[in-house]
């Protein structure tokens, strides 16, 4: 079984260079089960969360969909407020 | 308001020592200033919508936007004109046809991934004030009972840190806090957690803030405990709600008899409603009564205009969907056999008619509003469950069908969509483990989701052409 912080990598290593800057939860759980198969989503859950309260990914969130990214990685709160986001 | 026997982590303040403002500030202008007022922009299109029949959002606007005008400036944490820059926006979108909100964004409060909706405006410079208008979710009270010393508090906590606007209540059924800017987030999270003693609610991907009917706090018809199980779930399942890992959106709602007074076979992924199994209980005395007109029917809430005489053989027994009741001008019967649960006899004569006495609720699936695929309402999955503490049964069926729409569901596909697209034999069948029944289906010809699988078919797939052949020649 894979350690929680072998799952936080294969995370931050997806989150970084996936061509995409935010992505859903799916896309993330099937990048880690192509490196680790048997990472249940729970278990990729509980590192997303811890990663969150890191402050290594970000919520993204539309109100009704909510996707991940790394911080500071394409959407900033910053470009979000000045508008050039998107 | 932690639960008895919980460890309390703060001491939850009195409301009453919240509060903020004074009498005289809440109560600061008069109907004469009120007639008077002038928006800081002209907003002819919106005010067209205070001449009609009904309250209009424009005209509650105008009294905040007032009302804010007149509180000292140390009293408010975000600017005084954010009412008067609202309807500013929303004048010019009916003028161009076009929203001025951008959708989405980053903000929340620290290790949450809902209860905070992020908007801004994208014409910030002429609309400062709304320049950030974020949404905050909080979750409600089962039933949505309230002291007023709280919702004063609360009212406060939301006039000093965001734009004193509410929408009591959102369709997921929160208390809606519109409008406030990032900093304000947190501050105001803490307030409400630590003062009130309230908790953000869902959105995005996660589990929405369950919601329930009045049910056994006052309403007779209720065939279980509303509250106590949509309270049970909400704490059971804080990690769903909080910290959004589903494919989209997920709702618990929670009725306690098929009158589905919070919609949830319209509005809920999983609609939990109050049945019964035995038979209506009849008072033939009483029916007696509503029939020589000494009971009013529908407890009079059809007084208001003369409709005749009450007449039983065609406002209940004619309209019994089920056709199975029976009046032979002295006694009532009802053939409980076929009998639907539909509650229209029930609510017509509730002096003589009640639910049964052996109760639980049925749970439907799969309702939704038009997203990916058009609106469908909840389908009949489970027709009796027990709903008694602490709900293990319940919870099981909850966690089989979030594992399956985990593993199967694609992004932004809701569970009912997932039904739909894999079929109702495999959600019945293989993910809930229970038979499949006749009633499922609507018409066996358009809606042919009974399938054999191989192993309960003699000789499963396979045949011998030959042998086919030597019985039926070409
Ligand atoms: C009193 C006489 C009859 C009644 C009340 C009756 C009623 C019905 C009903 C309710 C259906 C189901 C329709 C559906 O679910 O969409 C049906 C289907 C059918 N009936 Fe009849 N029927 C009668 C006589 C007959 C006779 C005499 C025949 C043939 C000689 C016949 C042939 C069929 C066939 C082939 C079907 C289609 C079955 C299917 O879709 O699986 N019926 N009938
Ligand atoms: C070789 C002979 C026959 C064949 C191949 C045949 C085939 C079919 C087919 C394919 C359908 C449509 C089923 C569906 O909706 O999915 C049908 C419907 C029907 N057939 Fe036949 N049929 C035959 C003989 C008969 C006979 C002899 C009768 C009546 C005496 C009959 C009465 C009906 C009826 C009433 C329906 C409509 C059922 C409904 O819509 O529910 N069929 N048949
Ligand atoms: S849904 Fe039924 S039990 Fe609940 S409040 Fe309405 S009538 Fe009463
Ligand atoms: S509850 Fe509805 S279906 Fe049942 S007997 Fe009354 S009217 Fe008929």
């Amino acid at each position: 079984m894979a350690s929680l912080d072998e799952i936080k990598k294969v995370i931050v290593d997806f989150a970084t260079n996936t061509k995409k800057s935010k992505f859903y939860f799916k896309d993330m759980e099937k990048a880690v089960q192509k490196v680790i198969p048997d990472a249940k989503s729970r278990e990729i859950k509980k590192a997303a969360t811890a990663l969150i309260n890191e402050g290594t990914l970000v919520y993204f969130s539309t109100g009704s969909s909510t996707m991940y990214g790394l911080k500071g990685r394409g959407i900033s709160l910053e470009t979000e407020e000045t508008g050039k986001a998107d | 308001m932690s639960a008895e026997g919980e460890e309390k982590l703060w001491e939850t303040k009195k409301y009453d020592e919240v509060r903020i403002y004074k009498d005289e500030e809440i109560w600061n202008y008069t109907d004469e200033e009120l007639a008077n007022y002038k928006c800081k922009h002209d907003t002819p299109l919106l005010d067209q919508l205070e001449e009609g029949p009904w309250p209009s959002f424009v005209s509650d606007i105008k009294q905040e936007a007032l009302h804010r005008h007149k509180l000292p400036e140390d009293k408010l944490l975000i600017p005084a004109d954010v009412c008067d820059d609202l309807l500013g926006q929303v004048e010019l979108s009916y003028v161009e046809k076009e929203t001025h909100w951008k959708h989405g964004g980053i903000v929340g409060v620290f290790g949450y991934g809902g209860g905070v909706i992020g908007r801004y405006s994208d014409q910030q410079e002429k609309f400062p004030g709304v320049a950030h208008f974020h949404t905050l979710r909080v979750n409600q009270p089962a039933s949505k009972f309230y002291k007023t010393d709280y919702l004063r508090a609360l009212c406060d906590i939301w006039e000093y840190r965001g734009s004193g606007l509410t929408n009591m209540h959102g369709s997921t059924g929160d208390t809606v806090l519109l409008g406030t800017f990032t900093e304000q987030l947190e501050p105001v999270f803490f307030d409400l957690t630590h003062d009130l003693g309230v908790d953000l609610g869902g959105s995005g991907s996660n589990l929405r803030t369950p919601s329930c009917c009045v049910g056994k706090a006052r309403c007779e018809f209720a065939c279980y405990d509303t509250q106590d199980i949509c309270y049970e779930l909400t704490m059971h399942y804080q990690d769903e709600l909080h910290r959004p890992a589903f494919p989209y959106k997920f709702k618990f709602k929670f009725d306690g008899c098929p009158n589905c007074c919070v919609a949830s076979i319209a509005r809920s992924d999983m609609s939990y409603i109050g049945t019964w199994k035995d038979d209506i209980r009849i008072d033939q005395e009483a029916v007696r009564a509503y029939v020589a007109g000494e009971l009013k029917p529908n407890a009079g809430a059809f007084g208001g205009r003369d409709w005749g005489k009450f007449d039983i053989q065609k406002e209940v027994i004619d309209l019994c969907p089920a056709g199975c009741m029976e009046w032979d001008g002295k006694e009532l019967k009802v053939n409980n056999k076929e009998c639907v649960r539909c509650m229209h006899c029930i609510n017509v004569m509730p002096r003589a008619l009640r639910i049964g006495t052996d109760t639980g609720c049925s749970i439907l699936f799969g309702a939704k509003a038009p997203i990916l695929e058009g609106a469908q309402m909840s389908m009949l999955t489970i027709p009796f469950i027990r709903v008694e503490k602490p709900y293990d049964a319940i919870k099981d069926i909850v966690d089989k069908v979030w594992d399956w729409w985990m593993e199967e569901g694609k992004n932004r596909e809701r569970v009912g969509e997932l039904i739909q697209r894999k079929g109702v034999q495999e959600f019945v069948t293989k993910v809930l483990g229970i038979p499949a029944i006749p009633q499922m289906a609507k018409e066996p010809r358009s809606n042919p989701y009974v399938f054999w699988s191989e192993d309960e078919v003699p000789g499963g797939w396979q045949r011998d052409i030959n042998e086919f052949r030597k019985r039926h020649p070409r």
